[in-house]
């Protein structure tokens, strides 16, 4: 079912790194005011966690880093959320043996966005990260 | 003049006296009666659209073959935080009115199947009937775009008041279960409904 958004990815600008290099990029990341999506490591097992993840590519993704969540009660329970303004960062690394041609990296962010009274389903947006190897 | 004067300010006292007293009773059984006023009216009530859906048996349910019983139809899914508020409630009400005349049916929406609801029935202990949804039958109840998203259908299989989009309060399906209950001594009528109009298509019930 096509639904709104109530997140939007900040499209990442292109990163030029030289072959063997690591760094780290910050992915920002905006929730719609009133709504929140489950932290990457949500308090109940059956809740859906953001989770952004990168395919194999011209760079390495070694770990992505999460920020702080909040905690917000829903009737009786706690729940682990992020609001507003996220930024995920990932570590880096480019390959040896990458091409120096430009090219991208794709990555998928999946999340699943609630307000306080109902729950939207679980949606995966892709990120596109353009990438240039010296 | 004066007994004109008298009587034309009898009327407002009075009026102004029944007011009073109708808003007096209506604090005691307001949420009672705002479900009450809340249902349509029995000649208003469209069709709830008939699904066939299967349970975690591979048993099909039918809705149409619910006829005679209140209907809860509950559309949610495991990740859903809010759904997962209301399942102790449904199951509170699963207890106490099956032998009245109640049926709940939750249709989860996950795409994982049964592989996600299974689990999460045990945990939860859900005690009322569970089907695995689809788009299809969310498109016949108007997309179902947001969960919980729940239906309350009375004994004739129509549809008796606005759908709960999002977490209502318990007492307002208490009130309204409660409501629809009361009408069996009426359900009687449904023999004068042909049941091809009960059970109808979406354009009907939304309409």
């Amino acid at each position: 079912m096509a639904q709104p958004q109530r997140l939007t990815v900040e499209p990442p600008t292109q990163v030029t790194v030289k072959r063997g290099e690591e760094f780290s990029h910050k992915l920002t990341i905006s929730i719609q005011p009133g709504f929140h999506v489950n932290s990457n490591k949500p308090r109940d097992e059956f809740l859906i966690p953001l989770q952004l993840t990168w395919s194999p590519g011209p760079l390495i993704a070694e770990s992505v880093s999460y920020p702080q969540p909040e905690d917000i009660k829903v009737g009786a329970d706690t729940l682990s959320v992020f609001t507003g303004k996220v930024v995920l960062v990932t570590k880096f690394r480019a390959g040896n043996q990458a091409s120096a041609l430009p090219s991208s990296l794709t990555g998928k962010l999946h999340y699943q966005a609630c307000n306080n009274q109902m729950c939207f389903r679980p949606v995966t947006v892709d990120v596109r990260l353009p990438v240039v190897i010296q | 003049m004066n007994l004109r004067r008298r009587r034309s300010l009898a009327f407002p006292l009075a009026l102004a006296t029944l007011l009073a007293l109708t808003s007096a009773c209506n604090k005691t059984t307001s949420t009672r009666a705002e479900a009450q006023s809340q249902s349509k009216p029995t000649g208003e009530r469209k069709p709830a659209p008939d699904f066939t859906l299967q349970d975690a048996n591979g048993n099909s349910l039918k809705l149409s073959d619910l006829r005679g019983k209140v209907v809860v139809l509950n559309f949610w899914a495991t990740w859903c935080g809010p759904c997962a508020l209301e399942i102790p409630w449904f199951i509170e009400f699963e207890q106490q009115y099956k032998s009245k005349g109640l049926e709940i049916v939750g249709i989860s929406m996950d795409e994982d199947g049964w592989k996600a609801i299974k689990p999460y029935v045990a945990a939860k202990k859900v005690n009322y009937r569970v089907v695995l949804g689809n788009d299809a039958v969310g498109t016949l109840y108007g997309g179902v775009d947001s969960l919980p998203t729940t239906f309350i259908i009375d004994r004739q299989g129509r549809l008796a008041f606005p759908p709960h989009v999002g977490l209502p309060g318990k007492n307002e399906y208490l009130n309204e279960i409660q409501t629809l209950l009361d009408e069996k001594q009426h359900a009687d009528s449904r023999a004068f409904i042909p049941g091809d109009l009960l059970f109808g298509s979406a354009a009907a019930a939304h309409r």
